[in-house]
């Protein structure tokens, strides 16, 4: 069986490899080149340099979407994954209940970004009117905090489920030892717990990233951007260059910066897993 | 003082059986070991063995009773209170933490100053063999290092009572066999009490000080290795203790004279046991050990029994021979221990005598030992 493989491996290879250059190398390199051209349609794309490029380091609508992205990424990740591993944490108690309470807290992962990015636009603004507050159209600070409500309440549930199964791997034997070896709970957390769920801890930290970076439908649903491209992330700032301007100028813009986002995203989690990666254990 | 006294300890679930009952692991345990002592808890799956090293250790609690280390009630002090270390089936290393960290930290949670954790840790290497692998993760030594691990981190801690759950059943027949020595020269090195689990009764007659013989939570018998062995209390003890098992023959009891005679498979094993008394003419279960049926020609005894052969299996030293009789209460094939010498093959028919002062009796209805 073996032999096999090793003699015939192109054949099961091909589909997948086909399916792969075709559906991402080919647009990948295709849109790499078009980041270097003007275009309205990617038949009549004319060379264009580098200019792209220097507009989007130049584009102050574009840095401040970085920041803004970044300033995102960062806190919802570290909210994401602290109240999503208390959740797993309380969840793998044995206490009553916890299937139904891990249903309960997945749920909304099965929404769609779009739909709850406008249930949770009307919840925030009605608590936003009763309070006499400013609603989120004009408000960017509240824009900030409503879309990382909005990021907690979708990808807390989803967290908390890898977080639920690194700690449930975690042989009992070793939580044992550890109390017999005088550490209380604290310090079976930090001790014991936390560096044996490092593989589940490198994922959720990877998916937060990422999701914070690449975050678009919430952010188009519950602020567009607004006010004024104040509650702006990345891939929305991509989005209106690309699609929101009339001119084959733009195009070439949004292109660049989609670029720049992809390396940026990469150079990140690339980051983030090696740092993170280093600190995990076989058991 | 590190003596350990069950007393009428109870562990029951929560959880409820198909008939609605309590789920009860231990009905009524009553047990002293004493200090500095060597026992072994041994018994087949199920029987309550790991439950009460737990519940020694704090990791279940006691649903009922009393249980004391030393002069102090432990029911609800928790596991790092008892002065108790421990040693699991699967080492329970932390596999982020070196060896050296894995024996210390133990040391360390107990605010112990780092000059007295690096000499207990070092002096523990010492004795185990372990100062090549200090720097090493668990992941990247043998099982038999691992193991010996496992009891360096027990042992820098000094503690009162040493727990040892079933530690060499993941180790081949070799490792086991050097361990069992290990274990039992640290024994004698440390003078601790030390509580063993393990259903393998070849480590418990070779490292017990006494042994406790258990089965559906219930103690069945303690005694010296030597004693469980000689004058086994009942069937179950009889048949657990001893490898290959002890045979059980269905007998008759008659009156021979002022004496008896146990009678089966056509001979007859005179005995001199005031205890068959209240047994004559009545039934009662003939226990012989393999190493006691001897070929004919090799053994002078006036009790034998003609077999035939239904396999010869040669162990090297010894044949062990297969044969059927009559009255068979467990069902299960007869054995006898020969030396290869005699050279028994399957389908023989041969002739095996009884060593007459080595025939246990048993109560057919009871299974309790009536006489040796």
């Amino acid at each position: 069986m073996e032999k096999a493989i090793k003699k015939y491996w192109p054949i099961f290879v091909l589909p997948t490899l086909a399916a792969f250059s075709i559906g991402f190398i080919y647009p990948f390199l295709q849109g790499l080149y078009l980041s270097f051209c003007k275009f309205i349609t990617i038949d009549n794309a004319t060379w264009n340099g580098i200019k792209n490029y220097l507009y989007a380091f130049t584009d102050e609508a574009f840095l401040h979407s970085f920041f803004f992205s970044a300033g995102f990424t960062i806190v919802s990740t570290l909210l994401i994954n602290v109240i999503a591993f208390a959740i797993a944490l309380a969840l793998t108690r044995n206490i009553k209940g916890t299937n139904l309470f891990r249903s309960v807290y997945f749920l909304p992962n099965l929404i769609g970004g779009i739909v709850l990015g406008y249930i949770w636009q009307i919840l925030i603004n009605c608590a936003l009117a009763l309070l006499e507050k400013p609603l989120l159209a004009v408000n960017p600070t509240f824009g900030f905090w409503g879309l990382i409500i909005l990021m907690c309440w979708q990808q807390i549930g989803y967290m908390m489920i890898i977080y639920i199964a690194g700690l449930q791997s975690i042989p009992s034997d070793y939580l044992e030892a550890a109390r017999i070896d005088g550490a209380n709970e604290w310090q079976i957390l930090t001790k014991v717990k936390i560096p044996n769920v490092m593989p589940s801890i490198t994922i959720c930290l990877f998916l937060s990233v990422t999701n914070g970076f690449k975050l678009f439908d919430q952010n188009l649903a519950l602020t567009a951007g607004e006010p004024g491209h104040m509650t702006e992330g990345l891939a929305l700032n991509i989005y209106d260059t690309f699609y929101g301007r009339v001119g084959p100028q733009w195009k070439g813009y949004g292109q660049a910066k989609a670029v720049i986002f992809c390396v940026l995203v990469i150079v990140i989690s690339l980051i983030q897993l090696r740092a993170t990666r280093s600190k995990e254990v076989q058991q | 003082m590190a003596n350990i006294t069950f007393k009428h300890v109870v562990k029951a679930y929560d959880s409820r059986d198909k008939k609605g009952e309590k789920i009860v692991v231990v009905p009524d345990l009553n047990l002293e070991i004493y200090d500095k002592e060597f026992v072994v808890l041994v018994g087949p799956s199920g029987c309550g063995k790991s439950t009460t090293l737990r519940m020694i250790a704090g990791l279940e609690d006691v649903s009922g009773g009393e249980l004391y280390i030393g002069d102090r009630l432990v029911n609800d002090v928790e596991p790092k209170d008892r002065d108790i270390a421990m040693v699991f089936q699967s080492y329970a290393l932390y596999p982020h933490m070196t060896v050296y960290k894995n024996m210390a930290f133990g040391l360390e949670l107990r605010k112990t100053p780092k000059e007295e954790i690096e000499k207990r840790v070092l002096e523990a290497a010492r004795i185990l063999e372990l100062e090549p692998y200090l720097k090493r993760k668990p992941k990247e030594l043998s099982g038999g290092q691992r193991q010996r691990v496992a009891l360096g981190r027990a042992m820098v801690r000094n503690p009162a009572v040493f727990l040892l759950d079933e530690p060499l059943s993941n180790l081949d027949a070799k490792l086991r066999t050097e361990m069992r020595s290990q274990i039992a020269a640290l024994h004698k090195r440390l003078q601790t009490t030390f509580v063993y689990v393990t259903h393998d009764q070849t480590e418990a007659m070779t490292m017990g000080d006494r042994i406790v013989v258990m089965k559906d939570g219930n103690i069945h018998q303690v005694d010296t290795p030597q004693n469980l062995y000689n004058q086994p209390c009942n069937m179950f003890v009889a048949s657990f203790i001893g490898s290959p098992q002890m045979n059980f023959i269905d007998a008759k009891v008659e009156k021979d004279g002022d004496a008896y005679a146990l009678c089966f498979e056509g001979c007859r094993v005179p005995s001199n046991k005031a205890e068959l008394a209240d047994y004559v003419g009545k039934e009662v279960v003939v226990g012989i050990r393999p190493e006691d049926l001897h070929a004919e020609g090799s053994f002078n005894s006036s009790c034998g029994f003609p077999i035939h052969v239904e396999m010869a299996e040669m162990m090297g030293s010894e044949i062990y021979v297969y044969f059927n009789v009559n009255g068979n209460p467990d069902g299960k094939k007869k054995i006898a221990r020969i030396p290869s010498r005699e050279n028994i093959h399957s389908d023989d028919d041969v002739r095996l005598l009884i060593d007459v002062n080595r025939v246990h009796v048993f109560d057919k209805e009871t299974q309790a030992a009536i006489c040796h």
